[in-house]
């Protein structure tokens, strides 16, 4: 079958598992809808000011969007840094990339206020871009040596980072007023909330962004996976390749910690799953991993909001419990000298 | 005090935030996100209008009969929308400023209460009670939990103050700051709270800096069905402490002092008879 007839198969298959997921998150709720009345409310058919229709169109909806395109990023940004790194078990959760950002966010709500939704919502990406560079950085310089990233100084690398903004969060948050800790604490366990539209387009644009960042050079990350000498013959400019996808990552990795939080793993068990059926075709995996990311976070997120309704639980915990056993599998079974 | 036009044709009211909130009709259906407005709601006998409360709101026992919305950090949203309420009661102390903003968001008028001072409880009392459209209830209500407070002050208030180390949490060790109610609630029980001066609300604090200023009486907070104060074996290693050798190292229910409801003049009343014993044979 040809490159293209294979990935719009994938691609389709997926779209119908995000879907029929979708379903389930939009017919389940601590408010208790029948399937008609949901139904009626997404075919607009309900009074406005009706319970069906706040709960459907402007909570249940806006929050599923917001847990599809949340998960498709983190996915990406994992398959990114998986790509830069030819290392699988690099995501942003353990390369420390997702607590530099939420440190480079708390920052952003310290220093700055104002402004209406939407810019702050731009604000603290950027701010929160700052970050994730800043932490990738640092653990490119850590773990580099000799040209090379080895696997396990990496990993060391990113934990450490991770710890170190982590504490420099917990530094920053200690200032707070204690009644906006709860706020800030809830933040850092990961969690999705609705979000009202134009927030929710800034979103996708920035996550968007990052998105074509990476997919745009999906077959010269390819080549990247042969070594960085059989890919500079092969014609790539491998340091421009690298800091682009890089910067890709990382924004996609900022633009969720702003609108979600830090919410760890999905990186690292979206790509591997896909991996295993689909084979390691970045041109394939990238697009792939976008809409099963969706997928994922929103079956997480419908179960945390489900399993103690009306309580919630937080979303990062759930993905934490998948991602952790993934994480060791992948750590032991990897081939000694094989990536 | 706010005293505002009764509720019987709709009216508008200002939340202590300043925020302006239009009920076109007297609400009767009430929302509470905070344990002690829930409370304040029994108290003024408002109950029948309450149809939704948090996990948290444990008193009085019937309130538990009422549905929750869940967590006072993360109610689900839709519960809440789902219950149809005229107005939710929140707080800026407890609940997120963004469950605040989507409420809104979504239409849902929301009245925000905080209370720092003990007059404020007493503020909260009139406010919830103008909601509910039982100001003389809130009126009777207030002036009984004043002439407690006034008749503890009686008993205690030419006595010595007692050197009072007030434990929110042992560990890390938080206390009462001067921006804390309980700070107030110690001073009107006849004691002097050894971090009474300390900035904030509810600072953490080096267990030296309180071991130098020799408490007399350590009183450790209780928190939600835990039956022992946490930490007490930590205190009582402290020998030397003046309120260790006198034995004078005691649990309170951290629900009375640190709920700005009703039952503050509870934990008032309870702390006087801690700090002075003498003075209620």
């Amino acid at each position: 079958m040809s490159h293209a007839g294979r990935l719009a198969l994938v691609l389709a298959a997926l779209a119908a598992a995000l879907l029929a997921t979708a379903a389930i998150a939009v017919l389940a709720g601590s408010a208790r809808i029948a399937p008609g009345s949901v139904a009626q409310a997404l075919a607009g058919r309900a009074d406005p000011a009706s319970t069906e229709a706040v709960v459907i169109l402007s909570l249940r909806l806006p929050r599923i969007a917001a847990a599809a395109l949340a998960g498709g990023a983190l996915a990406v940004a994992g398959v990114g840094f998986q790509a830069l790194t030819r290392n699988p078990l690099a995501e942003p959760s353990v390369l420390g990339v997702s607590s530099g950002a939420a440190f480079g966010v708390v920052v952003g709500q310290l220093v700055t206020t104002g402004g209406g939704i939407v810019a702050d919502a731009v604000r603290l990406t950027v701010f929160g871009l700052g970050g994730a560079l800043l932490a990738g950085v640092a653990v490119y310089l850590i773990a580099a040596i000799g040209g090379g990233l080895p696997v396990h100084t990496l990993l060391l690398a990113g934990v450490i980072v991770g710890i170190f903004f982590a504490s420099a969060t917990t530094v920053l948050t200690s200032l707070l007023d204690i009644n906006r800790l709860g706020g800030i604490v809830h933040w850092l366990l990961g969690n999705i909330s609705p979000i009202a539209p134009a927030p929710l387009g800034v979103f996708a644009l920035l996550a968007g962004l990052g998105f074509a960042l990476i997919v745009g050079r999906a077959r010269q990350l390819n080549l990247l996976a042969l070594g960085e000498e059989a890919a500079v013959q092969l014609g790539v400019a491998a340091e421009r390749l690298k800091l682009r996808i890089f910067v890709g990552a990382a924004l996609l990795t900022a633009s969720v910690v702003a609108f979600a939080g830090p919410i760890g793993f999905v990186g690292l068990v979206v790509p591997h799953a896909l991996r295993l059926v689909l084979g390691p075709d970045n041109r394939v995996l990238a697009p792939a991993a976008l809409v099963a990311g969706g997928a994922f976070l929103l079956a997480a997120d419908t179960l945390a909001r489900t399993v103690v309704a009306p309580a919630e639980l937080s979303v990062g915990v759930i993905t934490s419990f998948c991602g952790a056993p993934v994480f060791v599998y992948l750590l032991r079974a990897r081939p000694r000298g094989g990536l | 005090m706010l005293l505002g036009p009764g509720l019987a044709s709709g009216a508008t009211l200002m939340d202590v935030r300043g925020a302006t909130i239009a009920l076109a009709v007297p609400p009767t259906r009430i929302v509470s996100l905070v344990p002690s407005v829930t409370e304040l709601v029994f108290a003024l006998g408002g109950e029948a209008r309450l149809v939704g409360i948090t996990d948290y709101c444990d008193f009085p026992p019937a309130a538990r009969r009422k549905p929750s919305v869940g967590g006072m950090v993360a109610p689900s949203l839709e519960a809440i929308v789902a219950l149809r309420p005229d107005v939710v009661v929140a707080t800026d102390s407890g609940n997120r400023q963004e469950t605040v903003d989507q409420l809104r968001r979504l239409g849902i008028a929301v009245y925000l209460v905080r209370a720092d001072r003990f007059a404020d409880v007493l503020d909260v009392a009139m406010r919830i009670g103008q909601l509910l459209g039982r100001e003389p209830a809130a009126v009777a209500l207030t002036a009984r939990l004043q002439a407690r407070v006034d008749a503890v002050a009686r008993a205690v208030g030419r006595r010595p103050r007692p050197r009072v180390l007030y434990v929110v949490w042992p560990e890390p060790l938080i206390v009462p700051g001067r921006d804390a109610i309980v700070t107030e609630l110690i001073q009107l029980a006849g004691g002097a709270s050894i971090t009474a001066a300390e900035p904030g609300d509810y600072p953490r604090f080096s267990i030296e800096a309180a071991v130098v200023r020799a408490p007399e009486v350590i009183v450790l907070a209780r928190h939600g069905t835990d039956s022992v104060p946490l930490g007490r074996d930590l205190w009582n290693a402290l020998t030397e402490l003046p309120a260790v050798k006198t034995g004078r190292v005691h649990g309170v229910d951290g629900g009375l002092l640190h709920r700005y409801g009703p039952r503050v003049v509870d934990g008032i009343e309870h702390l006087a008879r801690l700090l002075h014993p003498e003075a209620f044979p």
